[in-house]
């Protein structure tokens, strides 16, 4: 029995909860050969350090990460996602908000900052497309989930884009450590700027694996970041929209507010391969 | 919609209060969609860059740009409008957290103006004196989302039939009174629990009869009878003024609250507002309801509703 939480301090949970269903029951009828033991998955809301510590992987939910940030702080949980993530090292997967506090580090954070869990040697832009009115849908080619059992099963899985829902999203504008994976330098055509490779060598950690980049939004970008676009961020250069580095996984958008789960069941695979 | 008249009206049909008809799904996804992170969460009525503030650091989701909060509203009388564009610039610059302003019930254009601005929400609200007594705004051509008020389900369906992308309950605005919210947050349930019945028993049919009998349109009728909920994000509105009646209203099941005046016309806002956050995240956890209710110092003196004459309520504008 594999035990995942969702943080359900605020936000989005709910979606998510209902999606991991739906991707647990895909996998009980599936009849994939990589499944060779059954796995059965038991999923929880997470408010409390004792129901963390129940858990063998955890998602946190797109929402503000702000509100996130203090109320697990007046909950007690900050430092105990901090051991989660980073010390026991168990699977993690943050949407939106929780890429956010997956990250090292934020920039246009509120005044006086905010508290982060950090575990992505990343440095995420929050509200990077601008207001809500700049928000959007748009399909994503995603090359990750070829390394999904929905593959094994159904090829047109793979091949057919991501709707990904993009919500006052934040983009990571910078990556924190040179222990980058380098077949992913280019995805989908779009090519990263340098600037955003540039290296700033941390504590060799997991190597950093860029999965998504969004392309073509750079003129919105020029007019969400006051004083131009950020720093990092060249004319031409894609967005990263998804990353992982070890087991901890980060995205910008919102799988849980579409009715395709395949990044769901791809998570759950992951999950139950870092547990075996 | 698009702020840009002369290219809408080039292709797009007749523009209906001003607006052109260019919604898509992907768009109705993307403003429910940011309602649905809001879940959970506490909005607060602000009304400049320094209550917004302690709003954001007591952990808001969001808050509401207003120039003067209802319980001033109610008791300076007069023609309440939208709020001076220069103030909710100021609110946008302060935090970093989504700002939703009101408009006044039919008043298209105040809409326009919020659109412009960038508000992240605009709430067409009962609060402010109405400015249409037959339409309300026709919300599903702007690109900015709605919140509107209701007190049972044909209203919410009938807002929501108009683009609305979040639904709150009307509640009585400015009394700290949670009386209203928790009757209109029961009616909600109840015709909800209606419309499940008639489905179960009657199908198709039965949902078209009480569709006539509530006025709304049959389709989402149905939707809401099969979810066993409202289609979007529903949040308390109206009242609250303390962690225990946040609680109260999520363990009805509201999605989040509204905090109008309970927080700064309260004795000590910033510990109010952490408060009810808490509150609203731990709102089956008793003892944590305990400790966050202990201590808070005054809560706003308020009006009992039932003291109020039916002229003096604001619920009864909209329709």
């Amino acid at each position: 029995m594999v035990t995942v939480g969702v943080l359900a301090l605020q936000g989005g949970f709910s979606e998510h909860l209902s999606s991991l269903r739906k991707a647990a029951d895909y996998f009980t009828e599936s009849q994939s050969p990589i499944f060779t033991t059954r796995t059965s998955f038991r999923f929880i809301e997470v408010r409390t350090p004792e129901q963390l510590a129940s858990c063998d992987a955890l998602v946190i939910p797109g929402g503000e990460s702000t509100t996130l940030s203090l109320v697990a702080a007046q909950s007690g949980l900050i430092e105990p996602l901090r051991e989660f993530v980073k010390v026991s090292k168990k699977p993690t997967w943050g949407t939106c908000a929780g890429l956010i506090l997956l990250s090292e580090e934020a920039s246009a954070t509120k005044r006086g900052g905010q508290e982060l869990i950090g575990g992505l040697d990343v440095k995420v832009h929050r509200n990077h497309f601008g207001r809500q009115i700049e928000s959007f849908v748009t399909d994503l080619e995603l090359p990750f989930l070829s390394q999904s059992p929905n593959s094994e099963t159904n090829e047109t899985n793979t091949a057919t884009p991501f709707p990904a829902v993009f919500i006052r999203a934040p983009v990571v504008d910078q990556l924190l450590t040179d222990n980058v994976e380098p077949t992913h330098g280019e995805l989908n055509g779009a090519s990263l700027s340098k600037a955003v490779l540039e290296s700033k060598p941390k504590a060799a950690r997991e190597k950093v694996e860029v999965l998504a980049i969004l392309a073509g939004r750079h003129a919105s970008n020029k007019k969400a970041a006051p004083g131009g676009a950020p720093p990092g961020a060249l004319e031409g250069a894609g967005d990263i929209v998804a990353l992982r580095q070890g087991n901890v996984f980060g995205m910008s958008f919102h799988p849980e507010l579409t009715d395709d789960i395949r990044i769901h069941v791809w998570w759950l695979h992951q999950v139950t391969k870092a547990l075996a | 919609m698009t702020n840009d008249i002369s290219s809408a009206a080039a292709a797009a049909p007749a523009p209906v209060n001003g607006t052109t008809a260019a919604s898509q799904t992907s768009s109705f996804t993307v403003k429910a969609g940011l309602a649905q992170m809001l879940k959970g969460g506490v909005i607060m009525d602000v009304t400049d860059a320094a209550q917004a503030r302690i709003a954001e650091d007591a952990g808001a989701c969001a808050v509401m740009a207003l120039e003067r909060v209802p319980a001033d509203i109610r008791a300076e009388g007069g023609v309440a409008r939208m709020s001076d564009p220069g103030k909710i610039k100021e609110i946008q610059e302060a935090v970093t957290i989504p700002v939703m302003a009101k408009a006044r019930i039919g008043h298209f254009v105040e809409c326009q103006i919020l659109e412009a601005l960038g508000v992240d929400y605009i709430d067409e609200s009962e609060v402010l004196t109405p400015a249409d007594d037959a339409y309300h705004v026709e919300k599903a051509g702007f690109s900015v989302p709605f919140v509107c008020g209701c007190r049972n389900l044909p209203e919410a369906l009938r807002r929501i039939a108009e683009g609305a992308a979040m639904i709150r309950t009307k509640g009585e605005a400015g009394t700290g009174d949670v009386v209203e919210a928790v009757k209109h947050m029961r009616t909600v349930n109840s015709d909800i629990a209606r419309a499940k019945a008639a489905l179960q028993e009657g199908g198709d049919l039965a949902i078209r009869a009480l569709a006539r009998e509530f006025g709304v349109d049959a389709a989402l009728l149905k939707q809401t009878a099969e979810l066993g909920r409202l289609p979007v994000v529903n949040f308390a509105a109206g009242g609250v003024a303390t962690p225990a009646d946040a609680a109260l209203m999520m363990q009805l099941g509201c999605d989040g609250v509204f905090v109008g005046s309970g927080i700064f016309k309260s004795g000590d806002a910033a510990k109010r507002a952490k408060a009810i956050v808490r509150a609203t995240t731990h709102y089956r956890d008793a003892k944590v309801l305990a400790e966050c209710s202990e201590g808070l110092g005054e809560a706003m003196v308020g009006i009992s509703v039932s003291s109020m004459k039916p002229e003096q309520k604001l619920a009864g504008r909209g329709w």
